[in-house]
C-alpha cells in the first residue's frame, strides 16, 4: 500500500497547482487554445503535467488492480489482474506523453 | 480448512468459498455502519476518477489536432451537463483525497484510540468518533468543493 499512498499524496499536490493554474484567471479564458499552449511551452508546468500523468496513473491502476484483487483470488486471476494494470498504466502514460510532447512543440504538429 | 500457503495468503477449499458473498458483501453498506459506506464510496469515487482521467487524457489530446480540434471538444464538453460532470468530478476528487488522507492515519494507527477489553455489544474501539468525524469532514469538504466548482462554472467567472 505504500505506493499508493505516495503517489495518491504527490498527486494531491501536483493536481492542486494544475488547477489553481485554471484559476489565477477568468476560467473560460484560461481554456482558451493559444493559453494552453503557452501552458504546455512552459517547460515548468510540462514537468508538472508528466508528474501529474505518472502519479495519477500509477495511483488509479494500482487502485483498480487491488479492487480485483479484493473480489477473487488464485494465481491465475491475480497475475492477470496485474500484467493488465501495468500494461494499462504504461498504454495511458504513453499517450498523454505523446501529447504533452506535441503540444510542446517538440513533435510535428 | 486452510489447506496451503502462498506468499503468506491461506488458500481456502471450495466449501469455504461458498460461504462468500463475493461482489454482493462487496457492494452491501449496510450491516457495518459508516465505515463500510466509507470503504464503499472511496472505491467507487476511485473507479470513477480513473474514468474521468482516462478520459481527461484522451480529451486533452486533442490539442495535437489544432484550434479547430480544440474548439470542438471544449463545445463538447462546456454545456450544463458536462459542467455538472465537473462538478461532480469535483466532489468525488475531495471526498477521495480527505478519506484517503483520513486512511493513511489510520493504517498509521493514529485516531484509532487504545485496545480495551471487547465487551457487550462488541463494539469495535477503533471505529469510533474520530474515525467517523474524519469521514463526516470528508463528505463536508466535499459538499463545500462542489459548491465553489459550481459558483466557477456556472457564475461565468
Amino acid at each position: 500500500m505504500r505506493i499508493h499512498y505516495i503517489t495518491g499524496l504527490a498527486a494531491l499536490f501536483v493536481v492542486a497547482v494544475h488547477i489553481l493554474m485554471r484559476l489565477i484567471m477568468p476560467f473560460h479564458t484560461s481554456l482558451q487554445y493559444s493559453n494552453v499552449i503557452a501552458n504546455y511551452h512552459n517547460f515548468p508546468y510540462v514537468v508538472l503535467l508528466e508528474s501529474i500523468l505518472v502519479l495519477l496513473a500509477i495511483h488509479g491502476f494500482n487502485g483498480l488492480r487491488i479492487m480485483l484483487l479484493e473480489l477473487r483470488q488464485n494465481r491465475a486471476w491475480e497475475n492477470g489482474v496485474t500484467i493488465s494494470t501495468i500494461a494499462a498504466m504504461i498504454a495511458i502514460i504513453a499517450f498523454g506523453t505523446r501529447t504533452i510532447i506535441i503540444a510542446n512543440g517538440l513533435g510535428v504538429v | 480448512m486452510p489447506t496451503s500457503n502462498r506468499r503468506g495468503l491461506i488458500r481456502t477449499t471450495e466449501e469455504d468459498r461458498n460461504n462468500r458473498e463475493g461482489l454482493k458483501g462487496w457492494l452491501n453498506p449496510a450491516r457495518y455502519g459508516w465505515e463500510r459506506v466509507s470503504y464503499w464510496l472511496q472505491r467507487l469515487t476511485g473507479l470513477f476518477l480513473l474514468i474521468y482521467f482516462v478520459g481527461h487524457i484522451y480529451e486533452t489530446s486533442s490539442l495535437t489536432g489544432g484550434p479547430g480540434a480544440w474548439n470542438a471538444m471544449l463545445q463538447f464538453t462546456e454545456t450544463s451537463w458536462g459542467h455538472l460532470f465537473l462538478i461532480l468530478v469535483i466532489g468525488t476528487s475531495t471526498y477521495h483525497s480527505t478519506n484517503g488522507i483520513r486512511l493513511i492515519f489510520t493504517e498509521a494507527g493514529r485516531g484509532l484510540g487504545r485496545p480495551g477489553r471487547p465487551d457487550y455489544p462488541y463494539d469495535a474501539l477503533s471505529l469510533n468518533y474520530r474515525q467517523k468525524s474524519g469521514i463526516w469532514v470528508a463528505l463536508i469538504l466535499a459538499a463545500v468543493a462542489m459548491l465553489y466548482g459550481g459558483n466557477v462554472l456556472f457564475g461565468g467567472e
